[in-house]
């Protein structure tokens, strides 16, 4: 495990949903640390707390109780402007379903973060060709979504993560609708972003092989970790 | 360039099919708005293309009620007024279409060619029109929906005056401004007059005076009225322009009637508009997720769906009014003009009717797209990407 200061500090975290009048309990007094430049894995089986965990730590939600610090920022106080904030400065996302416009190219998909950014237009394009260079899609730049393969999708969507260089990145399921050749690439691009970039990796994932690739596997059961 | 705007234009191609019905059903909205209101701007346009230097006098109560026709004779004598001629409504009918709607009035023939001098009328026709007791004069455009020419006879059957009333064709008239209706029919009063029962004689509808100067129009009118005051039967004078309103008074309901309707077309236009953007955001709504978990603030959000309705707007409107060029213009106006010219002599599209159009157009598509905006600024970004799986 990495030495650095945490990047991720939960304490107590306690998150309640609402179905109708009746509460549920989703995350149950959960504290957790993860270190700066760690690719933790996050298993558990379905309804455990797994995304609601991720959600959090990338400022989508909020906790009903408890305090969250994430990147420096305490975000379970943030408004939902400065959340947003939050997570175009400090969040990438993967998701399992890749998530690309399908009315955008893709390269006009890896700038969308950067329009938040007051970039010009030279420079978005600049930032996202380098993107899709680290993902090994340069040459697919111009193509939609519906024109390249669900592994290629995958990899837009990390050029599209990584483009704004955040501090941390998120995945939920990424390989989980890939197949496993598709898979392991998809892996191998996230070891390096996470060796050769240093960036701090927080993955959910239900396949082993994809947790054996992080360096820290936690397991969540009945919103406690184990 | 990516923008917003670009990215909401790109998303209304998505479903091709839909934004298609949706933009022409839009685009027939606006061609049935700017329909009616170029029949409500055609029918004030018909009041405005009024002589200035003319004025109207009429029964105190009403036009339909008649006065007696010396009244004329001493309306010349007024100061201002340079000469007079009155008439009647004749309500004649073709009898063999009585469908067909077509103006038929009988004036006092040399007055009425000095007074609506903008008549134009070929000399030798004008001499035989003088002449001849049964003479009619028929405006161009009536004469081409008649089939008539000048030497045709022709049989007019009167409603207000009853019996088949034959008259001469001789001549066809045209005009200089659009004051005078082309496709009315003009005979002599005396025609009428000397053919009714004593007791029904020497009455008029109406009297038209030229006046010398335009600006003491209401002055002229006022000293007229004041005249006939202590008379049983009084007047009412007023410029010719206020006439030709007054008799559109009597269709004010109608008018209304299109007024409101032409406001309910554009409310349907409104919910087709809303209902496709409404769609369009629930489709989207875990992409509007992915946007806002990737940090586009929920305004952001609430833009994307505003740009699209602009865009659908902008692109309703333009169609709208494309089309509505040649449908209102060249096809509906040619047939009102021609067949209608008395209600309608000039049925053209007010360019404030494609300004008005074109912003409505803009405005309602705004105007619908408010609930789904809104619904998409309330997005909760974890609710959105609940809905990927």
């Amino acid at each position: 495990m990495s030495t650095e200061s945490p990047i991720v500090s939960l304490k107590e975290i306690r998150k309640t949903f609402f179905r109708g009048k009746e509460p549920i309990t989703v995350l149950d007094g959960l504290s957790l640390e993860i270190p700066a430049g760690s690719f933790e894995a996050l298993m558990g089986p379905s309804g455990s707390g797994k995304s609601t965990l991720l959600n959090l730590i990338a400022g989508l939600d909020r906790p009903t109780s408890g305090s969250a610090m994430v990147a420096g920022a305490n975000i379970g106080k943030m408004s939902d402007g400065d959340l947003a904030k939050f997570r175009s400065g400090n969040i990438g996302f993967i998701f399992q379903a890749y998530n690309l416009l399908p009315v955008l190219t893709a390269q006009e998909n890896v700038e969308l973060p950067l329009l938040l950014h007051g970039l010009s237009s030279a420079e978005r394009k600049k930032r996202a060709q380098t993107a899709l260079r680290v993902v090994g899609l340069e040459d697919r730049s111009h193509h939609y979504p519906r024109q390249l393969s669900g592994g290629q999708e995958q990899r837009v969507a990390i050029a599209r993560a990584i483009v704004n260089d955040p501090t941390i990145i998120v995945a939920d399921e990424p390989t989980g609708d890939l197949d496993r050749k598709s898979a392991d690439e998809i892996l191998n691009l996230m070891d390096r972003l996470n060796k050769e970039f240093k960036k701090t990796i927080l993955m959910v994932t239900h396949d082993p092989a994809a947790a054996e690739r992080a360096t820290v596997t936690r397991k969540l059961d009945k919103g406690q970790l184990r | 360039m990516m923008n917003f705007i670009r990215i909401s234009a790109r998303n209304l191609l998505r479903n091709k099919l839909r934004t298609t019905l949706t933009v022409l059903g839009a685009s027939v909205a606006i061609i049935a708005f700017v329909m009616l209101r170029t029949v409500l701007s055609a029918w004030s346009t018909a009041a405005d293309f009024a002589a200035k230097d003319r004025i109207a006098t009429r029964h105190k109560v009403s036009f339909v009620i008649t006065m007696p026709k010396n009244y004329v004779d001493q309306i010349r004598a007024v100061p201002g007024v340079k000469s007079a001629t009155y008439a009647i409504w004749f309500g004649g009918k073709n009898p063999k279409k009585p469908e067909q709607f077509f103006a038929t009035m009988a004036f006092d023939a040399p007055s009425m060619l000095e007074v609506f001098d903008e008549l134009v009328l070929a000399p030798d026709q004008q001499q035989a029109f003088l002449a001849d007791k049964q003479g009619a004069i028929i405006g161009d455009v009536l004469a081409r929906q008649l089939g008539l020419k000048v030497g045709d006879r022709f049989t007019l059957q009167g409603s207000i005056y009853p019996g088949d009333w034959p008259l001469n064709i001789t001549g066809i008239y045209t005009a200089t401004k659009k004051s005078i209706d082309r496709s009315s029919m003009f005979f002599h009063y005396s025609y009428v007059n000397d053919s009714l029962p004593p007791d029904r004689q020497d009455q008029i509808g109406w009297i038209a005076s030229r006046i010398d100067d335009p600006g003491r129009g209401p002055a002229i009118s006022a000293a007229i009225d004041q005249m006939f005051d202590v008379k049983d039967i009084q007047t009412t004078t007023m410029s010719e322009r206020a006439m030709n309103l007054s008799f559109m008074g009597m269709i004010s309901s109608l008018l209304k009637a299109l007024d409101v309707i032409s406001i309910i077309i554009l409310f349907i236009m409104m919910m087709i508009l809303g209902n496709t953007i409404a769609m369009g955001v629930r489709e989207r709504t875990r992409e509007y997720g992915v946007l806002r978990a990737i940090g586009f603030p929920p305004a952001s959000i609430a833009w994307f769906v505003v740009g699209e309705a602009a865009v659908t707007g902008i692109v309703s409107g333009i169609v709208g009014l494309a089309l509505s060029f040649p449908i209102v213009e060249l096809g509906l106006g040619r047939l009102l003009e021609e067949n209608m010219g008395a209600w309608f002599p000039y049925f053209r599209i007010d360019p404030k009717t494609y300004v008005m159009g074109m912003g409505l157009a803009l405005v309602l598509a705004l105007a619908a797209s408010i609930v789904p905006a809104r619904n998409a600024f309330r997005l909760q970004v974890t609710d959105a990407l609940r809905r990927l799986a």
